[in-house]
């Protein structure tokens, strides 16, 4: 009896495990939603091992000892996973499972409007190293810029030109804190290079209009940069260029890193063998040097603080020609008669920046910065002394939230106080705080749909003033590898400083953008067509008296200036880039056609801008030689002519209606790339204005007579090279 | 008296098989895979890599078991060029081997190397844009397999590879590749690789480049 129980007990047991002499044969096929056979999916039975892999047809069959009730199931990455019951009494034949391509795993959509962004994971629009390959950007990031849609030629300015906006309508901001005087500083009239290598950072995002909630104080852009954060070894790095020398090493432990460097520039040899326009003369040559140093620390896996400082030097001596010829002074001290003026600089500038990231558990993610500019400048300007301080500081906290993937709340909060002291004949100063709170939600309801609607709150003490910006952009896609995407908002900004340093206390100027495009991306062929409106609203305008073309003259004291300007901006971009045609070859075609009027500022009637010209073409090419480990980049931009100044047209539809010739530059660039033992080298030699080509900005007048308005340079050469010692690799033998 | 012996005996070993037995179709099914040439053998190497998926899916608990997934996965995604399901693969991957780690209740040697193949795998499918980030990803896996365990082959056989395709103007190449691959035969020949609870991949593949 015993013995029977026990019998009974292990049989179960026992018939499992023989049961495998009795085969049963499942088969059918995987098909996705579109009917089309799924090839590859693994199709078994769960909880078993019992399956088979799709052929071609989609089709499966596998033999299985297992009966009754099961669930057949059908896996593959990139899709969703599928199953369905199944009672198995004999062989099964003709199944057909559906599998839906999953959400997660598909490329999203992402909003393109406006903005030319890169990261790891969305096609790369243009990348740090892009920027020092292509010719022409002269390794400036600001400067590459110019090769995108939007952006007009900077021949006589410093700043980005975004879209019928002048240079102050753009900000450039560093790890989410905008930059005071990005640009080395130079004489009026001269363009010169940002204060940034591309090497410092590891994206940049440049947005032409529509951007986040997250900045404000732009009425046109912002060229948004984050820095790199910890270096993947220690490393010395040596170079010399026919502008300078430099040096910086980085000494890397587990969990911080420290770099620092120091340059000395002297523009002598590049001076010798450039051709400066007529005009632009050196008496004495700039001369200056610096010092960086960065720290990083990563206290746990998902924190990361930053912390940067630099300093630097420069002075010059320059004959310019006289930016005031021919206009009219009523200040009493501004020389209007001579062609020519002597102007030096002498600029201490000094940059810090501080921030810390860190996420909680994919849920919370918290970010902070502070960052202060301080830039002195001891300028002469003809014989009077000019002495000007800029500053800025400002602090930033953003929070935001994880709901799930496709759902995040951001919000943050902003405060800055920025100012200038300015002593020119007479002393004026200015001083701002500004007070923002932002907040954002990014929400992807399904891969097909983005929605990202925003809200800022901005606050100037200065003006008493306080404004509601609402942002929204949203993309949608229309097909495997194309997009469509919207982009809009109301953006507020400060009327330039020279107003406030005069006297004058004309309210925020505002702009409404409405931004619309279409992107077709596939395997590194990108085309974007990409069409906008922009209203400008309380533009700053100064009432009675003519129009000066002078850029640098001083706000006339008796004028009164209000907020009645006004203006529009219309336009229609191209963009196409292709990497994959050729091998080792990439190229790129953008243009934009610009329609804009204004009434602001000294303007007396509504008119197309001195800055902005209608028609704007770059064709940028790239192409890397794999056998001698050589890079080469050839650029060619295009404008159509600029408006100009006729003291003999002065009146309505006359106002700036002369346009200049066609502006053309041809730029190239050769890098080779060679190892000497444990040295990486870098040898570059690059080219602008090939053809020295004579480009005019406009024209001064004196007396009926014309002079055109030249760039500082026409044809430049620059050439040098990199050392770079990575560590050792032997010791980790 | 005897049948019940006997029985039990019997019962036992059923059941002893049942919770050992994973390790004989892991084994079967990790050789059947990784025997297959690494290029061109697409279909043949997805079945087995299925299979994997199965065999993890059944035996649950064995961290091995998701690893195996985790590595067939990694290993099969460099042949995906299309980034998006290069990505997907790789996130599988990921997924895998954080269930194995879990399974381990922390990371070991061969967990690090498997993440750092992740990150090289990332990366090579668009290196121009990614090196900056899977990079550093890739040595600091590297370097934390190295703290726990200085002579796992696998480590130099990864950072061979992934210097042998790095271009000789950026310090790789074949000859900077070299002394990885030394280390790392060296190291392989002192595996024994008889027990599939302890990985032994890589051997092959590292005796071909070697050669190479």
């Amino acid at each position: 009896m015993r013995k029977r129980l026990l019998l009974i007990f292990f049989l179960p047991l026992l018939a499992g495990s023989f049961a495998a002499f009795a085969d049963t044969r499942i088969s059918g096929k995987v098909l996705d939603n579109f009917e089309k056979p799924v090839k590859g999916a693994s199709v078994y039975l769960d909880n078993t091992i019992d399956g088979a892999t799709t052929d071609s047809l989609g089709e499966f069959s596998f033999a299985t000892e297992e009966k009754g009730n099961q669930t057949i199931v059908a896996t593959l990455a990139a899709y969703e996973l599928t199953g369905q019951p199944l009672v198995i009494t004999g062989d099964v034949t003709g199944i057909v499972l559906h599998m839906r391509k999953s959400q997660h795993d598909l490329e999203s959509v992402t909003i393109t409007a406006g903005s030319f962004a890169s990261s790891d994971r969305t096609k790369t629009v243009l990348n740090p190293i892009d920027v020092v390959t292509t010719a022409g950007s002269n390794g400036d990031v600001v400067k590459a810029m110019q090769m995108l849609p939007g952006t007009q030629q900077t021949g006589t300015d410093n700043g980005l030109l975004i879209r019928g906006g002048d240079v102050s309508e753009a900000a450039i901001i560093v790890d989410g804190t905008i930059v005071q005087s990005a640009f080395v500083s130079g004489p009026p009239g001269l363009s010169t290079r940002s204060r940034f290598s591309p090497f410092q950072f590891k994206g940049v995002s440049f947005s032409s209009g529509g951007y986040s909630s997250r900045y404000g104080q732009a009425l046109s852009g912002v060229l948004d940069l984050n820095s790199n954060d910890m270096p993947d070894k220690s490393n010395v790095n040596l170079g010399a260029s026919i502008a300078g020398i430099y040096a910086s090493g980085t000494k890397k432990w587990k969990k911080c890193s420290f770099d620092a460097g120091g340059n000395y520039t002297n523009l002598a040899p590049l001076l010798a063998v450039s051709s400066t326009s007529n005009g632009y003369k050196f008496y004495k040559v700039p001369v200056g040097g610096g010092g960086n140093a960065r720290f990083v620390w990563e206290p746990n896996k998902n924190g990361i603080l930053k912390a940067t400082f630099s300093a630097t030097y420069s002075k010059s001596g320059i004959n310019i020609p006289n930016p005031a010829l021919g206009s009219v002074d009523t200040t009493g001290n501004v020389n209007t008669t001579d062609e020519q003026i002597k102007y030096i600089t002498e600029d201490n500038y000094y940059f810090g920046t501080i921030s810390y990231k860190q996420s909680f558990k994919n849920k919370y993610t918290l970010y902070t910065a502070g960052s202060f500019s301080y830039d002195k400048l001891n300028n002469v300007y003809d014989i009077i002394a000019l002495k000007q301080e800029e500053y800025r500081n400002q602090g930033r906290i953003e929070l935001k939230r994880n709901f799930t993937t496709r759902l995040n709340l951001m919000v943050g909060a902003e405060l800055q106080n920025f100012g200038t002291k300015k002593q020119f004949g007479r002393t004026q100063q200015y001083d701002e705080t500004q007070l923002a709170a932002f907040t954002e939600l990014e929400w992807t309801p399904i891969y097909w749909l983005a929605l990202r609607p925003g809200i800022r709150y901005e606050y100037s003490t200065f003006l008493n003033v306080d404004k509601v910006a609402p942002r929204f952009s949203a993309a949608i896609k229309t097909g495997n590898h194309s997009q469509a995407s919207l982009a809009g908002g109301i953006f507020y900004q400060n009327a330039n400083t020279n107003y406030y340093l005069s006297g004058f206390k004309p309210g925020m100027q505002s702009a409404i953008h409405y931004i619309a495009n279409w992107q077709w991306s596939k395997s590194d062929r990108t085309l974007r067509v990409e069409g906008y409106y922009k209203n400008y609203q309380d533009l700053v305008r100064e009432n009675g008296y003519g129009y000066n073309p002078n850029r640098f003259r001083p706000v006339i004291v008796a004028s009164s200036v209000d907020n009645t300007g006004y203006g529009y901006a219309q336009g229609l971009e191209l963009f196409w880039r292709d990497k994959k045609s050729f091998k080792n070859t990439d190229y790129w075609v953008s243009y934009s056609y610009i329609d804009t009027k204004r009434l602001y500022e000294n303007f007396n009637f509504e008119a197309t801008p001195t800055f902005v010209a209608q028609h704007n073409l770059s064709v940028v090419g790239k192409h890397f030689i794999d056998k001698w480990h050589a890079n080469i980049s050839a650029t060619y931009s295009f404008s159509s002519g600029y408006p100009y100044f006729d003291p003999a047209k002065t009146s309505g539809s006359d106002f700036l209606s002369g346009r200049t010739p066609t502006f053309n530059n041809t730029a190239i660039t050769a890098a080779w790339l060679h190892s000497f033992g444990k040295w990486f080298t870098v040898f570059y030699v690059s080219v602008d204005n090939v053809l020295n080509t004579h480009n005019v900005f406009g024209y001064r007048y004196k007396d009926g007579q014309r002079q055109p308005i030249a760039p500082g340079f026409y044809r430049t050469i620059f050439f040098g090279a990199n050392f770079s010692l990575s560590q050792f690799s032997k010791d980790e033998l | 008296m005897k049948t019940l012996i006997v029985m039990g005996a019997m019962a036992l070993s059923v059941l002893g098989a049942n919770a050992q037995d994973f390790k004989a179709p892991l084994a079967k099914t990790w050789v059947a895979f990784d025997t297959l040439p690494m290029m061109g053998s697409g279909d043949a190497r997805q079945q087995q890599a299925n299979k994997l998926v199965l065999i993890a899916k059944k035996w649950d608990k064995e961290w091995i078991t998701h690893f195996y997934v985790a590595l067939s996965k990694t290993m099969m995604s460099y042949e995906e060029k299309d980034v998006t399901k290069h990505d997907a693969v790789l996130d599988d991957a990921e997924k895998e081997l954080q269930d194995a780690v879990s399974l381990l209740g922390k990371n070991n040697d061969e967990t690090y190397v498997l993440a750092a193949m992740i990150a090289n795998s990332r990366l090579g499918v668009d290196p121009m844009n990614r090196w900056q980030k899977y990079g550093k990803i890739f040595t600091d896996d590297l370097q934390a397999a190295k703290e726990i365990n200085p002579n796992n082959p696998r480590m130099y056989y990864l950072k061979a590879v992934s210097t042998f395709f790095t271009p000789a103007a950026f310090g790789g190449g074949k000859k900077n590749a070299l002394p990885y691959f030394e280390k790392a035969d060296g190291l392989f020949a002192a595996e024994k690789g008889d027990d599939v609870t302890k990985p032994y991949w890589g051997k092959r593949a590292n005796t071909y480049f070697y050669a190479e």
